[in-house]
């Protein structure tokens, strides 16, 4: 039973993955490789590991697949000119890719194990990451961290510009704005304007 | 049959192929290369929690968490050098990345 | 509850970097550009002082439950990574201001950048490596394209981008397979395990995003263009520092992780290594431009530096640390020099731009001639010593083909040396450059003076310090 539903999982995230190095427009790209992050998520789920079924979603699927929408949508390519003249390197790649994948494969497991145990000592999977994430793994954790702020930083020194005539809102100015700055009560003489 | 450990690094080095084969046969737009690196790391994501969960290690899903960390902010880092890119060529094709050659 | 003591022994120097990086963030968020100039300088003098802490804990320790672990190969190795990025943070400052680009971000990468370095050197689990060699390079592909306006910079930060985070899965699919084929991530658990074709493979996975990160042949394509492309400054940096850091971390990876396997890696790693040297020394026989030369140079450099690699760690340490300390100084006062290459237009990077420096700039053009003679290894100088004690370490692994390629690319790569040196003392005078930065020019000089046989003694220091080193990795 599980071995059909892995069957199926495995055929579309497969699928999608092609799909996703091969599509001619980068959003349907893009689509693609949330449809391969959902069904991973599954496949997850399948063996037992919840915890990192969900985070796949929330991480890849909510920040990443997201992130690239919005710079596909940002950078106005031509979409039309993409992709032409992709198809002479195909038969290559594929060749390469053959031998690769047969490498790979020839490297098969004989019996690590095949007992499902996702989560070790715990009753729960999130329960078991838990129990180290934030004790032995605490250094991993904290540098974790840093290269989240190294990605930050990196991203707003690259792209982030001042421009000097965009109008920005100052909060602080806007409150502390009273109505004898703005406005004067002037006692108008008929006939005669201000 | 059972569901095997195979199964999983099965899957797993075909993504990891399609991965690096998108990365070569890509001559026309570099923001699917970026998408492409994501498959890589996908795919030693399934190899970790699969490794972990088949040898009772919880190791393999810290692991796997802090790549999926790591792919979140090479993801930032990739598209805004690929957003300067742009802003100064005009183009994201492969093809335009040829100032400096030899 | 934390074992400060432990901590402290094990990664005072990386602390005391992230401290200083995390407290400069948020000092720059309210200062703004004001706070620029002073970062610079503040990130170099924390860089220093890194390097100290690494002495000071010489002996090193064992931290966070067997995640870092250091002794003294590896702190040494850390002492002068962190010193010349802590120099080549110092002197980065005029350029930067020159071209407009002067700000705080700056040295806060770097310092992150050799955070790091120094994690991946103190790595004694998979995961730390990873995180480590992660942090290094995310910062480094953002130090790169750091000037966003030069189309150039740009081209050179997605290319080191693309080309890295493709080395970086290699390494990390590498890594897993290794962590499923032994059930654990610890270095030693790793080395106590039956090699299995699953874990070779693994191994010659990581062996080749390791390949990337020291910018050895083949995933050396990056390495001209990326040093052509990105700012001056920065590629002192990128040549110097994370080379030394990286190349002892490769050192190490094979020592202590694949320690027993030597047999199936030592073949790989000669491949590699003489691969290297060929590519560097040819490629660089048509290069106009010298921070292209200085690419391809370094990858021939590289080539060398794993010929004590192959050798193992009983042999091949103390000339591996030996030959990368003399490698990184000449390097990094070979860019210094580039940064002086400065006319009313901007920088220049034509060789043929050195004509008849020898007539204005005597003094640099001598610790230039040097520095050049040394990366070539003309005998009396530092670079000849470190290159004959490579050799010797070949020999006794009995690596001979080995040795002879080592002997045959110096011998090409003395041509290209030698004609920038041609050009700087016998060609016609161009146009003076303008006057450098003192700090710069110091660094040339230093650099240079360093190189010279009258220092013989910093050599002798240099080996007993190295071998010492060595003794601890035995240990």
């Amino acid at each position: 039973m599980e071995v059909i539903a892995f069957w199926i999982l495995a055929v579309i995230v497969g699928a999608a993955a092609v799909f996703v190095i091969a599509a001619r427009n980068p959003v349907h790209s893009v689509l693609w490789l949330i449809l391969s992050f959902f069904t991973s998520a599954a496949l997850l789920v399948l063996i037992g590991a919840e915890f990192l079924a969900m985070l796949l979603v929330v991480v890849y699927v909510g920040a990443v697949a997201v992130l690239f929408l919005f710079v596909v949508m940002m950078l106005d390519v031509d979409f039309v000119e993409l992709k032409q003249g992709t198809l002479q390197y195909w038969p290559f790649a594929v060749l390469i890719g053959l031998a690769f994948f047969a490498e790979i494969v020839m490297v098969r497991t004989v019996g690590v194990g095949t007992r499902l145990e996702p989560s070790p000592g715990a009753d729960s999977n999130a329960e078991a990451i838990g129990q180290v994430m934030y004790t032995d793994y605490l250094l991993l954790f904290q540098v974790a961290g840093i290269i989240l702020l190294v990605a930050m930083i990196g991203a707003i020194v690259l792209t982030l510009r001042h421009r000097p005539y965009a109008k920005r809102q100052n909060i602080a100015r806007q409150t502390a704005r009273r109505r004898a700055d703005a406005t004067e009560l002037v006692d108008v003489t008929p006939g005669k304007g201000i | 049959m059972e569901l095997t450990l195979n199964h999983y690094l099965l899957l797993s080095a075909f993504l990891f192929t399609v991965g690096v084969v998108g990365i070569f046969v890509n001559r026309k737009n570099i923001i699917v290369i970026l998408m492409a690196i994501e498959l890589i790391l996908l795919s030693v994501n399934i190899n970790l929690v699969a490794f972990s969960v088949f040898s009772g290690t919880i190791t393999g899903q810290i692991f796997a968490m802090l790549v999926l960390t790591v792919a979140a902010a090479e993801a930032a880092v990739g598209l805004a050098i690929l957003v300067v890119f742009f802003r100064l060529r005009g183009d994201i094709s492969v093809d335009a990345i040829d100032m400096m050659k030899g | 509850m934390l074992d400060w003591t432990a901590i402290l022994e094990t990664v005072a120097p990386e602390t005391l970097l992230v401290a200083v990086g995390l407290l400069g963030t948020l000092v720059g968020a309210f200062l703004k550009e004001r706070f620029a100039r002073v970062a610079f300088k503040l990130g170099a003098l924390a860089l220093f002082a890194a390097a100290a802490l690494a002495v000071y804990y010489w002996e090193g320790g064992e931290a966070f439950g067997g995640l870092v672990t250091t002794n003294p190969f590896v702190n040494f190795a850390k002492a002068v990574s962190f010193g010349v990025a802590g120099v080549a943070l110092w002197i980065a400052d005029g350029f930067f201001d020159r071209h407009g680009t002067l700000r705080f971000e700056y040295p806060l990468l770097m310092l992150f950048a050799a955070f790091g370095m120094g994690l991946t050197l103190s790595a004694s689990d998979l995961m730390t490596l990873y995180m480590g060699v992660e942090t290094l390079s995310l910062s480094s592909y953002v130090l790169a394209s750091f000037h966003r306006d030069s189309p150039r910079s740009a081209e050179a930060g997605l290319k080191y981008f693309v080309l890295g985070a493709l080395a970086s899965g290699l390494l990390l699919y590498g890594a897993s397979l290794v962590y499923g084929f032994t059930g654990s991530t610890n270095f030693e658990e790793i080395a106590g395990s039956e090699m299995g074709i699953g874990l070779l493979f693994g191994m010659v996975l990581m062996i080749s995003g390791l390949a990337f990160k020291v910018s050895a042949a083949p995933m050396h394509v990056w390495t001209p263009d990326v040093y052509e492309g990105a700012p001056t400054p920065v590629v002192a940096f990128f040549s110097a520092a994370p080379k030394m850091a990286m190349m002892v971390v490769f050192a190490n990876v094979m020592f202590t992780l694949f320690g027993e396997a030597v047999d199936d890696w030592q073949l790989i790693i000669a491949i590699i290594s003489g691969a290297s040297m060929v590519i560097g020394s040819f490629g660089a026989l048509l290069q106009n431009n010298i921070k292209r030369l200085m690419g391809y140079s370094s990858i021939a450099n590289m080539g060398y530096a794993l010929v004590p690699v192959a050798a193992g760690a009983d042999i091949g340490a103390p000339s591996l640390l030996l030959f990368m300390t003399i490698y990184v100084i000449a390097s990094l006062g070979m860019f210094a020099g580039i940064l002086m290459m400065r006319r009313t237009g901007g920088m220049v990077e034509d060789i043929s731009e050195l004509g008849g420096l020898i007539r204005s700039r005597p003094v640099v053009t001598l610790a230039l001639t040097a520095i050049l003679l040394s990366i070539a290894g003309i005998p009396p100088l530092a670079g000849f010593w470190a290159k004959l004690d490579v050799i010797q370490a070949g020999m006794a692994a009995g690596l001979l083909p080995l040795v002879i390629m080592l002997v045959i690319a110096s011998v090409v790569s003395c041509y290209y040396y030698l004609r920038v040196i041609k050009v700087m003392w016998f060609d016609e005078p161009m146009e003076e450059f303008q006057s450098a930065d003192p700090s710069v020019a110091l660094t040339v000089v230093v650099c240079g003076l360093l190189m010279f046989p009258g220092l013989m003694v910093f050599i002798g220091v240099l080996g007993g310090w190295t071998d010492a080193a060595a003794m601890g990795l035995a240990n």
